[in-house]
């Protein structure tokens, strides 16, 4: 297997190899950008900060702008430059990326709207400590994704989605609490639903973030490692990787 | 985890159905192998231009050559019906099979070979002769001399090569009046007439616009169900349009053979990457 | 303008390329001033032998000689100095450098003895031309020019004074026909019975010399002898009722000298009165002679009647030189170019081939004499024609052994166009004859030979043109100033190609530089330089077109 280099200098067409690094730039940015949402969007949560919360809506449009231009940019190479391989590969990853990363802007701006939601009912607060270390593990995770998306490390992202079987397991056992809560306390119920949906939101950001670590292997492996467990991928990764040269 | 385990069992069910759907994911072990090329070398004099190359060409499928110029993908074309024969200093060690027969055995006729075994070149090459006495050229050769089953044939030929509409009221017209386009599907039906196994493309589509060469991958397309193609190509785009199978040639070696898809998606050597993607080595 | 200035302005010129622009196309233009040139000069100068000039009568007044009438046709006009005149004897006096002197031709070469003389401009006086004046154009002795006394036949006079001329006109007309009846029967009718007794005899030689004359053969062939012997005297007979038909008629005929003589009709080609003839008549004359000379056959020593015999002879020769050359060049060029091996031995053949075109052509006579004649001719003789012997069959000089001495001088010529058109031919097109199951031998016979036949017919251009040209080695190996036959005659088997011929460029030299009558030969060898250029140009246009037609069939040469 040919492993794919992570610099983009080394094309006949240096015009090409600027597109292509700029895609990936602006991918990066747009990883930046979208964990920077998540991460207010959190912050707005726990500390049923309206303003904030407002910022992260606000701020979501850029993101769905970035995925237009970054799709945009996509298209226009493979209309005219045809790519081939890891080119290929680098691109329909970065398409389906940008998808993801899209997708966990919006997750983030969900989780905004509920802090909003949160803020204008009067109540008392629920299981907020168990949402901030799930959502410090989201965090986390999605941080070492992008790291790895911009190394495209495929151990390192293999790594950061093993994360999401934790997450996983985390959001069962907070969804359990949060259940108990409402039978407790059913005045609490309301409350505690926009807390199950940022939850929600939080796991659902977790398996975007766990797509990517897939796309980042497939873009260097060539493999397509959706819909697999993570153990079948890892024994794959590791029988290819003393063939590749 | 349960989820993902469910969904990977659908999924599987849903690639093997496409698998035999679709002529993707072709695998070369489970092919007809019409032609066997084993440990072959050519020798320009001193100089070796193909280096012990090992490769099977499956039966009805279109196989192409891809690699820089001079890497010997042209040469190796040439072995599969001898056309190496005509250069005086070229010498040729191993084996090449077609069906169980070794075609440089002492003992094989080359001209009934090349008859079982067609060639299109590069650049459109029409006899300065009428439409009619081109497809006819072959048969001709053969010892047909009837009217009828020449005209049949010929009429067979142009419509195998999607040329009879455009040409069947001038028939007898020099074919050096044709379009560029035009010409090559005319060789095309020169190659046919005489009904090959195997035909041998040697970048037919390189002197032709982007509509030709378009027609002429669609009329491989539609001819590799009658006929093993194997296509030497420069364009690494046509290639991936037309072929099964894809040989990455490099300085004389075979450096990579398998399935088009995989060699232009996920190709195994860094040398193939680098030659497709654009890069330099 | 200073110098420095104008230097650079000169520089200026010279970098525009201007000067290289006018260099070649002077060179162009002084080409195409030679060609224009040289077929003016030839074409004048022949063409005007053949227009009836007016005949005039002088006194010709020499200072201190009595006069003397004259009459005949003036000529061409040269300045001739007075020294040149003075050393000839001529009784030049008084300040006068230079003076005209006219080549006047007088004819009647019987009484004067020569149909030339040079006069003095200035000394032809009294000039008149009588519009009854006639000119006889006779088959012995050239012209006459007089006076009409009287028409006789058998001796008595029919017809005198100013009836003479119909009358003469109207029996020239049947001794023409005599003539041409006569002609038919000596050379067609007789010739045949003469070939045919020939072959005979040969017969009976060739069954002599193998012992296989038996009586009965014998008995053949004398009877066969006999029936030709027979016909001939039926022949016989018809001449001479025929010629004495024909030395029926005679005319008297007044000369300047005052004497009068008799002329009988049958020696008489023509009559005409040149000086009562108009333009149109004088047109219709001259087409007349020129017709006479392109379709007949020469007369007094080749200074008199046409050169058919020599375009015949010509053009046959190029012709049969055209078969033999040409396949055997291109099977040459052929295996040169398509089976031999490439490399030294190759090379120096080629490097031979191309000096061979440059030995000079009389070398090829001396090789054509030496091996055609004596040796093949001669072992062909003593194979085939032993009956013949010592009389040479082909171990003489003929037409075959002429062409086939020209086909080795062009040889190098066909040979080396034929390797360039098959140099020129795309490898691509002999590869998909090839790839399509076609031996080498079926790719050469079926694509290359054909592509290739512009460049062989170039070839061929290029060996016609320089074989109609040659005159040197022909003189070794066939060519003769008359000959009796045509190599291409009625009689079985109809092409004799032992036979001795005429050429247009042999003729020209004979002509020229051999005859007796060199005033009358001159214009005549132009007329035939003229014909020559006219007949090797025919033989190219010809050529071209066939090469032109074959070049656009298989154009495909030409991307």
């Amino acid at each position: 297997m040919a492993s794919p280099t992570n610099r983009y200098d080394t094309h006949i067409s240096t015009q090409y190899n600027a597109e292509l690094e700029d895609v990936r730039q602006r991918v990066l940015a747009m990883g930046g950008m979208v964990e920077h949402q998540v991460t207010q969007a959190m912050q707005a949560l726990l500390d049923i900060d309206a303003d904030i919360a407002r910022e992260v809506i606000e701020n979501d449009h850029r993101v769905n702008g970035m995925e237009v231009s970054i799709d945009e940019e996509c298209s226009r190479i493979l209309a005219r430059r045809q790519p081939a391989a890891s080119d290929l590969r680098l691109i329909v990853a970065v398409i389906k990326t940008i998808t993801d990363l899209e997708r966990i802007g919006d997750e983030a701006e969900r989780i905004a709207r509920m802090s909003l939601d949160l803020a204008e009912l009067d109540a008392p607060r629920g299981p907020h400590f168990e949402i901030e270390t799930l959502g410090r593990q989201v965090q986390t995770m999605l941080h070492d994704v992008l790291d790895a998306f911009a190394r495209m490390d495929p151990e390192a992202a293999l790594e950061a989605a093993q994360h999401d079987i934790r997450i996983d397991r985390e959001y069962e056992g907070i969804m359990r609490q949060c259940i108990t809560f409402m039978i407790e306390d059913p005045r609490s119920i309301s409350r505690v639903f926009d807390i199950v949906w940022s939850l929600r939101s939080l796991e659902r950001i977790g398996d975007h973030a766990r797509n990517i670590a897939e796309y980042v292997i497939y873009f260097v492996h060539g493999k397509d490692v959706r819909h697999i467990s993570l153990e079948q991928v890892a024994e794959q990764l590791g029988a290819e990787s003393p063939a590749s040269d | 985890m349960v989820q993902t385990k469910e969904k990977t069992n659908m999924t599987h069910a849903i690639n093997m159905g496409a698998a035999n759907r679709a002529p993707h994911n072709r695998k070369l072990e489970d092919e007809k192998i019409a032609l066997t090329v084993r440990d072959l070398s050519l020798y320009y004099s001193e100089k070796q231009a193909l280096k012990s190359i090992n490769l099977v060409i499956p039966e009805k499928r279109v196989t192409a050559f891809i690699g820089p110029s001079g890497c010997g993908k042209s040469t190796l074309l040439r072995c599969f019906n001898r056309m190496n024969d005509l250069v005086d200093t070229a010498r040729i060690e191993g084996q090449l099979m077609l069906g169980d027969k070794n075609i440089y055995d002492k003992d094989v006729d080359v001209a009934s070979l090349r008859r079982r075994i067609g060639m299109v070149f590069q650049k459109p090459n029409p006899f300065p002769k009428s439409i009619y006495e081109n497809v006819a050229y072959g048969l001709r050769l053969a010892g047909i001399n009837k009217k009828r089953t020449l005209d049949e044939t010929v009429e067979w030929a142009l419509k195998g090569a999607a040329l009879w509409d455009e040409v069947k009221d001038r028939l007898h017209d020099n074919a050096l009046g044709m379009s560029g386009g035009q010409q090559q599907r005319l060789v095309i039906a020169r190659s046919i007439a005489v009904k090959p196994d195997v035909l041998l493309l040697d970048e037919p589509a390189s002197a032709l616009d982007p509509i030709s060469t378009l027609k002429i991958e669609e009329l491989i397309n539609e001819l590799k169900h009658e006929y093993t193609i194997v296509i030497v190509t420069h364009n690494m785009q046509q290639a991936a349009r037309v072929s099964d199978y894809t040989a990455f040639m490099y300085l004389g070696d075979l450096v990579e053979y398998g399935a088009t898809d995989k060699i232009f998606t996920t190709p195994e050597k860094k040398q193939t990457e680098d030659y497709i993607t654009g890069r330099y080595g | 303008m200073t110098g420095a200035q104008r230097e650079s302005a000169f520089k200026a010129w010279y970098k525009s390329g201007d000067p290289w622009i006018w260099m070649t196309g002077g060179a162009v233009a002084i080409s195409l001033l030679l060609v224009i040139g040289l077929l003016g000069l030839i074409a004048v100068r022949g063409l005007a032998h053949f227009w009836p000039a007016d005949v005039v009568q002088a006194s010709y007044e020499v200072p201190g000689k009595a006069p003397m009438n004259v009459l005949g046709e003036l000529l061409d006009s040269e300045l001739a100095s007075k020294s040149r005149l003075a050393s000839a004897g001529l009784p030049v006096e008084g300040d006068k450098e230079f003076y005209d002197r006219y080549l006047f031709k007088v004819g009647n070469r019987d009484i004067y003895g020569s149909d030339f003389r040079y006069v003095i401009d200035d000394w032809l006086v009294e000039r008149d031309y009588p519009k009854d004046i006639t000119v006889f154009e006779r088959l012995e002795w050239g012209n006459l020019y007089g006076w009409i006394e009287s028409v006789s036949e058998n001796g008595e006079v029919v017809a005198s004074g100013e009836q003479a001329w119909d009358a003469l006109l109207k029996r020239q007309k049947r001794a023409d026909q005599l003539r041409a009846d006569i002609e038919k029967i000596e050379k067609h009718d007789i010739g045949k019975i003469n070939y045919a007794l020939e072959k005979l005899r040969l017969e009976r030689r060739g069954l002599e010399m193998r012992d296989a004359l038996n009586a009965q053969a014998e008995q053949d062939i004398a009877t066969q002898e006999a029936a030709l012997q027979t016909r001939y005297r039926g022949y016989e007979e018809q001449l001479i009722e025929l010629y004495g038909q024909i030395t029926r008629d005679s005319v008297s005929v007044r000369v300047m000298t005052g004497e009068t003589l008799t002329v009988e009709l049958s020696k008489v080609v023509r009559v005409f009165r040149p000086n009562a003839m108009g333009v149109f008549g004088k047109l219709g004359h001259y087409a007349a002679k020129l017709w006479e000379f392109v379709a007949d056959e020469p007369r007094e020593a080749n200074t008199e009647g046409g050169i058919f015999p020599a375009i015949f002879g010509t053009v046959l020769m190029v012709l049969l030189m055209s078969v033999f050359v040409t396949p055997f060049g291109v099977v040459a060029a052929l295996y040169l170019r398509e089976y031999a091996k490439q490399g030294f031995m190759t090379r120096t053949i080629r490097i031979a081939v191309n000096n061979l075109a440059g030995v000079p052509s009389i070398v090829y006579g001396v090789f054509g004499l030496g091996f055609f004649v004596y040796f093949l001719g001669g072992s062909i003789d003593a194979l085939f024609f032993p009956e013949a012997l010592p009389t040479p069959t082909f171990g003489t000089g003929g037409i075959l052994w002429a062409s086939l001495t020209l086909a080795i001088l062009t040889l190098p010529v066909v040979i080396v166009a034929t390797e360039e058109g098959l140099a020129r031919i795309p490898r691509s097109l002999r590869e998909a004859s090839l790839a399509l199951g076609a031996t080498k031998a079926e790719t050469l016979w079926k694509v290359v030979l054909p592509m290739a036949s512009p460049a062989m017919m170039t070839g061929l251009i290029l060996a016609v043109a320089r074989a109609a040209g040659e005159v040197a080695p022909l003189m070794l190996v066939g060519v003769v100033k008359l000959a009796p036959s045509l190599p291409l005659d009625g009689n079985m088997p109809f092409i004799h190609l032992d036979r001795k011929f005429m050429h247009l460029g042999f003729h020209i030299y004979d002509v020229g530089f051999q005859s007796p009558n060199v005033e009358a030969a001159r214009p005549l060898v132009y007329a035939t330089a003229l014909l020559l250029v006219l007949v090797i140009i025919a033989l190219n246009l010809f050529a071209v077109r066939v090469r032109n037609r074959l070049r656009e069939k298989y154009r495909a040469l030409e991307h």
